[in-house]
């Protein structure tokens, strides 16, 4: 299934424009971050910490709607679906 | 009232808001944490428009390595106290302006008695824990709080209004790491200038203000998108099960 990605900020300089990103069916947004991650070293420190657990600052959108830390992991994403990912920035 | 000669000075602004705009900015105290970055633009934005009060807060010194975006800061005042730079700028564009300036870190001890008689708070601190720290006091007295934050090429900002909207916790509930941060300095001044923006649209009742939206900036391609956002019931600040919640100003 085809899964629109929305990159911002920093994500977005380390893993470029994704417009479409195919998965298999029935995944939900860690496998979604897993094959992110596997692009490069980069976007996997920017994703996950030390121990393999997804950054906890990290703002997830799906279809324009946030997804909370515990709706992160039980999620099922659907053909079409558009995920937004946002690390925010905190300068000043 | 309004003098003659600010009925002149702010002629092009009150054609568009009023006198009844114009005497609201007046009336308005507007307590502006951080003059960095974010803080000097919106300040002098401030300033120009007529704010009546602001309280600018900051306890650094002004280093060389600011002055590619602090827009008050300038060479001879490295080394300066910032609140002292800045208010010494702000007083000469705008003398009619009452400055306050506290050089003092944000805490969660002093946030408190800082803010408590503001109109309205602008958030333009460069760290996590003094945003919380500033966030939980404007839920306490239920004071707005325009967040506008920072990095490189990219910035948001939204409007956090007690009661009413997703506070910076609810949106943020954990900190992004990082203390020193690279920055264009268009970046700062562009969410500066919006973060005034917001202040002189709430002060007036003009427009409609960045409510549970996030407004995310990215200067690369010159793109701005608009993330809605929800009140988390469960907050750790601003959640149902604190007393006196939904934050409406009641909560000690």
């Amino acid at each position: 299934m085809k899964i629109t990605v929305r990159a911002f900020a920093r994500f977005r300089e380390v893993v470029g424009e994704i417009q479409a990103l195919d998965l298999p069916e029935g995944s939900g947004i860690p496998a979604l971050l897993g094959a992110l991650a596997s692009r490069n070293d980069e976007s996997r420190d920017l994703l996950f910490d030390e121990q393999g657990m997804i950054r906890e600052h990290i703002i997830f959108m799906v279809n324009r709607k946030r997804v909370g830390r515990s709706a992160l992991q039980t999620i099922i994403l659907a053909e079409g679906d558009e995920v937004a990912i946002y690390p925010p920035v905190a300068g000043g | 009232m309004l003098s003659e000669r600010e009925i002149m000075r702010y002629s092009r602004q009150i054609a568009f808001i009023g006198e009844e705009g114009q005497e609201r900015l007046k009336a308005a105290h507007v307590v502006l944490a951080g003059t960095g970055g974010l803080g000097c633009p919106a300040a002098a934005y401030l300033a120009a428009a007529g704010v009546g009060r602001l309280t600018i807060i900051d306890s650094d010194r002004v280093e060389l390595t600011n002055l590619n975006r602090q827009i008050l800061h300038w060479e001879k005042d490295i080394g300066r106290e910032k609140v002292v730079s800045s208010g010494e700028k702000l007083g000469a564009m705008n003398p009619g302006m009452v400055i306050r300036e506290v050089c003092e870190t944000v805490t969660m001890e002093n946030a408190p008695s800082l803010i408590g008689q503001a109109s309205l708070v602008i958030d333009a601190l460069d760290n996590f824990p003094a945003r919380y720290a500033l966030n939980c006091a404007a839920l306490e007295y239920g004071i707005p709080c325009i967040h506008g934050a920072v990095s490189g090429f990219d910035g948001h900002i939204t409007t956090v209004i007690p009661g009413k909207t997703a506070c910076l916790q609810c949106i943020f509930p954990d900190p992004p790491g990082g203390s020193e941060f690279p920055i264009i300095g268009t970046t700062a001044g562009i969410i500066g200038i919006m973060q005034a923006n917001e202040a002189i649209k709430y002060l007036t009742g003009r427009g409609s203000l960045l409510e549970n939206r996030l407004l995310i900036w990215d200067g690369r391609d010159s793109s701005v998108t608009i993330l809605d956002l929800e009140r988390d019931p469960r907050c750790s600040a601003c959640g149902d099960h604190l007393p006196g919640a939904p934050g409406t100003g009641g909560r000690r």
